[in-house]
């Protein structure tokens, strides 16, 4: 098929010698030099290469405290993706289905991340603290501050912006006529929801449950403004471990260890929730 | 079976069903008719329960349902969009209403399978929504419609999508479905072949207003008012006053004098309405060799020129040919545009002079 442009804004010389192929290898080459030859590289600095094991710095990061890191992380993510799921999907029901200014609330549902995370969880920080406004208005002796509950609820209000989005997307797309026949068909407004509005936003909930898991689960400065020396999360655990005590080795092994771990997860994910596909339909 | 009383729908300021009265005898079919954004939708989700009423009254089977849920009264209904479950199967989608209504597995089973085979889609059970055509899309959304025997089927343009052939073809197999089931229906659509062929009765819409409430035929033949009769099929209008001219009943016109018959009262403005199938077009320049008419039937008769009532000179304007028949536009030298329908392929061009003459028994008076 010939198709006949009489000026095209690429000039011919250029593009008689560019292809997709070109183009491709462009962005193949940028994740190559930029992420692959990086992690490859943290591999090579995690392996002992002087006397003793090889896997050396290993034994010492599945050990220990770094065990406890690890668990904590993945702990910590799945709450705060249950809990960022639950708020986000209530709140992006309400801007789908009720709100009449839906472009304001939108607005204001991704304005948080304009603002850098430091001053969004030491803006927290202070709300929680035992003299904070939470303690003043609701009269409780709060000792929120350095506890699990903090870094949780300090994560799930940092990720929310990135769950409402996808589930917006994919209950807005959800035509209302089929509401609408549910409903005539006998269902009632909560049967609707669960056998109808639930299913068809499947691939918005599976598309924010990844990112906000991904995220959280990697969190520094969450752990580091919010939690004690008690909640220190696995990236805490790496950046201490290569800026203070610079054991690259060390930092390295616990790095690959946790790169290993993520994916392991998200593939038994994708196992289960087949995410081409969810992901695909968004 | 469905009675409507004043029912009134107010969006803030805005009055979108303005007290809207009407019943269905059980069996029926009939059509709401109106141009778009005349509330007729509205109207059916008050029905159904989808929109709370301002003011008025739905009873169904002599209960008032006025203030029940949508899954509360046992309605079926087909969408415009067909709003069938696209995660479901054809099977789960028609089970769903059976599911609703507590239907055991079974009997679940059992009558989906003879829905399937009712709309002729046996072999589509296990089909997404998505694989079938619009079509069978409609189909399906109707066998879910009323799988579990609803009092009254409601269609909301479920024809409206689909093009010409095919909706002439689902005209015919919904018309046959609904006698074969006998369900009273309610069908609302802004199309008025649609309502015109398919209905035992048609209730005309306009600004929230119900405007006539009628046998096709008699909307056709004796529209209530102008509303009704410029939107139910074409024709060609005057307007003027009635008076009497020989003991003759006329109208007239700004420019001219219509004869009409019946009796209207003197000195009383009305509207004048001819269908274009009451029309005849006779060329000029063959009245002068001594004159033939190419009439409605497509027979050569002597020219009534002579008898004088209700003919005007004009021009022809456009020739349309609709596949069967061809519609000629004429502008009349009084200044309306007269529409006639002749056989196909007229002898008449495009700036031909003719004369128009019509039967002042068929003129309607509103």
């Amino acid at each position: 098929m010939s198709v006949v442009v009489e000026r095209s804004p690429i000039p011919n010389w250029l593009t008689e010698r560019i292809s997709n192929r070109h183009l491709v290898a462009i962005g193949i080459g940028w994740v190559t030099l930029f992420f692959v030859f990086p992690i490859l590289f943290l591999v090579v600095e995690s392996l002992n290469f002087g006397d003793g094991s090889l896997f050396e710095a290993y034994h010492r990061a599945t050990g220990g405290v770094y065990v406890s890191a690890f668990v904590r992380s993945f702990i910590y993510g799945f709450v705060t993706t249950v809990l960022t799921l639950v708020f986000a999907y209530v709140l992006a029901y309400y801007l789908a289905f009720a709100s009449k200014r839906v472009r304001l609330l939108l607005t204001l549902v991704v304005v948080p991340l304009w603002i850098a995370y430091i001053i969004r969880y030491f803006g927290l920080m202070l709300f929680f603290s035992p003299t904070g406004p939470l303690a003043q208005v609701t009269g409780l002796e709060i000792d929120l501050l350095f506890t699990s509950t903090a870094v949780v609820l300090g994560l799930t209000n940092a990720y929310l912006p990135f769950a409402v989005l996808p589930i917006y997307n994919s209950l807005n797309a959800i035509h209302h006529e089929t509401i609408n026949a549910s409903r005539v068909l006998g269902a009632g407004q909560f049967r609707t929801i669960r056998e109808v509005v639930l299913p068809l936003s499947m691939p918005g909930i599976i598309a924010a449950g990844v990112i906000v898991f991904i995220l959280a689960t990697g969190s520094f400065l969450g752990p580091a403004v919010l939690g004690g020396p008690n909640q220190s999360m696995i990236a805490n655990e790496i950046a201490r471990t290569f800026l203070e005590a610079y054991n690259i080795q060390l930092a390295s092994a616990l790095a690959v260890i946790y790169t290993v771990l993520l994916v392991a997860f998200i593939a038994a994910f994708n196992a289960v929730f087949n995410l081409q596909e969810a992901l695909g339909n968004l | 079976m469905l009675e409507v009383t004043g029912l009134t729908k107010y969006y803030g300021e805005l009055l979108a069903v303005d007290d809207v009265s009407f019943r269905i005898d059980e069996g029926d079919f009939v059509t709401l008719l109106g141009p778009s954004g005349c509330g007729k939708t509205t109207l059916l989700h008050m029905i159904a329960g989808l929109r709370e009423p301002t003011d008025g009254q739905v009873k169904l089977r002599g209960d008032d349902v006025t203030d029940l849920a949508p899954e509360d009264r046992n309605i079926g209904m087909a969408f415009q969009s067909t709003a069938l479950f696209p995660h479901m199967t054809v099977r789960e989608n028609i089970a769903y209403g059976l599911r609703m209504h507590d239907y055991d597995a079974e009997e679940r089973d059992a009558q989906v399978q003879e829905f399937l085979e009712l709309v002729d889609l046996p072999d589509h059970g296990d089909h997404r929504p998505d694989e079938l055509s619009g079509g069978q899309q409609q189909r399906v959304s109707l066998a879910r419609a009323l799988a579990y025997e609803p009092d009254i089927l409601l269609l909301d343009e479920p024809l409206t999508g689909l093009d010409r052939v095919l909706r002439e073809e689902m005209r015919e197999w919904l018309m046959t479905l609904q006698r074969e089931l006998g369900v009273t229906s309610l069908y609302v659509t802004h199309d008025q072949e649609d309502a015109l062929s398919m209905s035992d009765k048609v209730i005309v819409l306009d600004d929230g207003r119900k405007q006539q409430a009628a046998h096709p035929e008699t909307l056709y033949e004796e529209p209530a008012n102008e509303f009704v009769a410029t939107f139910v099929g074409k024709s060609t209008t005057f307007g003027g006053t009635v008076t009497t001219v020989d003991e003759q009943p006329v109208v007239e016109t700004e420019t001219t004098r219509v004869t009409i018959t019946g009796d209207h009262g003197d000195s009383e403005n009305v509207s004048l309405f001819v269908r274009p199938e009451d029309v005849d077009l006779e060329p000029v320049s063959a009245t002068a060799d001594g004159g033939t008419t190419v009439s409605q039937t497509g027979s050569t008769t002597p020219t009534a020129a002579a008898t004088a009532d209700n003919a005007f000179l004009g021009t022809v304007e456009k020739v349309s040919n609709l596949g069967n028949r061809t519609e000629v536009t004429v502008t009349l030298e009084s200044g309306e545009t007269a529409l006639a329908n002749t056989p196909r392929f007229p002898d008449i061009t495009v700036g031909d002079e003719v004369t128009v003459t019509f039967d002042p028994e068929s003129v309607v008076v509103v």
